[in-house]
């Protein structure tokens, strides 16, 4: 299982102290969306048994800028997120093979609908749950945030779209444990396995873009073999 | 008034749970438990709260790490460690916390999972991001102190 956090400089915590904290969760792996976070994925890896990948997450202000990003910083990373929050920048991101998860869709004046959820499993773009405002915020806000969690768990369970799922921690003591995550969960709707589910996918968008990466490969399906020189 | 016969007496489970917050943050153990009940009361609401009925038992805390042993009921286990992972701060001090396991008695809860960690503060400024800086560091972790605020770092950050 796999979490995605912010890092030292736009979080509170640096890569090495979210993902110490990571590994005695009993996460496997972490991916970092903070494209300006200096780390050594290597180094923390023997330290602290625990895989460390580079994602960055595009905050644009809209479609245009958000493209212009993609393209800079796909080479770069492994996993690529865009922040979702308008209609526009959602309709965008699930409608974009290159990007890999749409972060925060409900956040902000941001909707989600029937032909977002269709789009996002053509073009495997995973949408994300957000569990930060359900362990963090308070009141209104947090209602609103529940609501659309339900909304987006309706609309991904019946059009079998490809979702994650993550607490989007700023710092380590934003971090929980996996099980406390199915706990809270299950309290709000969703089942222990949707969120066992969506905390592998990171994992596995990892394992795909590794094996696209990968200079045998030619297209899904189709890999330079004994035949090819 | 006089105590219920064995049979019918609540049947309790005794959450093992570790805290970990800034070095220089106080929390004690009312402020803990008042924070328990706000999560429990605003995620379970006040019926599924009143059901977990949930008691802060042990709680010990100094200098940034503390471990405490929360009492729920038998059934809900699982409610109770739901309302846990939503406490986000303790008297706005920010915590992280985790349960470390589940037991039918306290001193098994103790014995099992809790691990009576030393805190061992040790303040020395460090080399991050090419200055020194003050930081108070424990074991391999420090606490760094930056213009921008408080950052928690390890010790393969300093260089």
């Amino acid at each position: 299982m796999y979490e995605a956090v912010a890092a030292y400089p736009a979080g509170d915590s640096t890569v090495s102290r979210q993902a110490r904290t990571a590994a005695d969760y009993g996460y496997d792996g972490l991916v970092v969306r903070t494209r300006e976070a200096d780390f050594d994925a290597d180094a923390i890896g023997d330290r602290y048994g625990i895989e460390v990948v580079r994602g960055i997450e595009v905050d644009a202000a809209d479609p245009q800028s958000a493209a212009g990003a993609v393209g800079n910083y796909r080479p770069e990373c492994s996993v690529l997120l865009v922040r979702g929050g308008t209609n526009a920048r959602n309709r965008y991101a699930v409608e974009t093979d290159r990007i890999d998860v749409l972060t925060r869709p409900m956040a902000g004046d941001g909707d989600f609908n029937h032909v977002l959820a269709r789009a996002a499993k053509t073009h495997r773009v995973h949408v994300e749950f957000d569990f930060g405002p359900v362990l963090r915020a308070s009141g209104g806000p947090r209602v609103q945030a529940l609501q659309g969690l339900r909304k987006l768990r309706e609309l991904i369970e019946q059009y079998d779209a490809p979702f994650v799922v993550s607490v989007t921690a700023d710092s380590h003591r934003q971090l929980r444990a996996p099980r406390e995550l199915r706990a809270v969960g299950e309290q709000i709707g969703f089942t222990a396995d949707q969120i066992t589910a969506g905390l592998e996918a990171w994992g596995e968008i990892v394992a795909r873009n590794r094996n696209r990466e990968d200079e045998r490969f030619i297209e899904p399906g189709v890999r330079r073999g004994r035949y090819e020189p | 008034m006089k105590h219920l016969p064995k049979h019918i007496r609540p049947r309790w489970r005794y959450l093992a749970v570790e805290i970990e917050a800034a070095p220089a943050a106080e929390i004690d153990r009312t402020a803990f438990q008042r924070a328990l009940w706000y999560a429990a009361g605003n995620l379970l609401g006040d019926a599924g709260s009143a059901d977990a009925d949930l008691t802060v038992f042990g709680f010990t805390y100094a200098d940034g790490i503390g471990e405490a042993i929360v009492r729920a009921r038998r059934e809900e286990t699982a409610a109770a460690r739901a309302a846990l992972a939503c406490i986000d701060s303790v008297d706005s001090e920010p915590i992280g916390l985790v349960v470390r396991g589940i037991s039918g008695t306290v001193r098994a809860c103790e014995e099992s999972y809790l691990r009576d960690r030393s805190p061992h503060l040790v303040e020395e400024p460090v080399a991050f991001a090419d200055d020194q800086r003050p930081a108070i560091r424990r074991d391999d972790v420090a606490e760094l102190s930056l213009p921008e605020g408080f950052v928690a770092a390890t010790e393969l950050d300093f260089h």
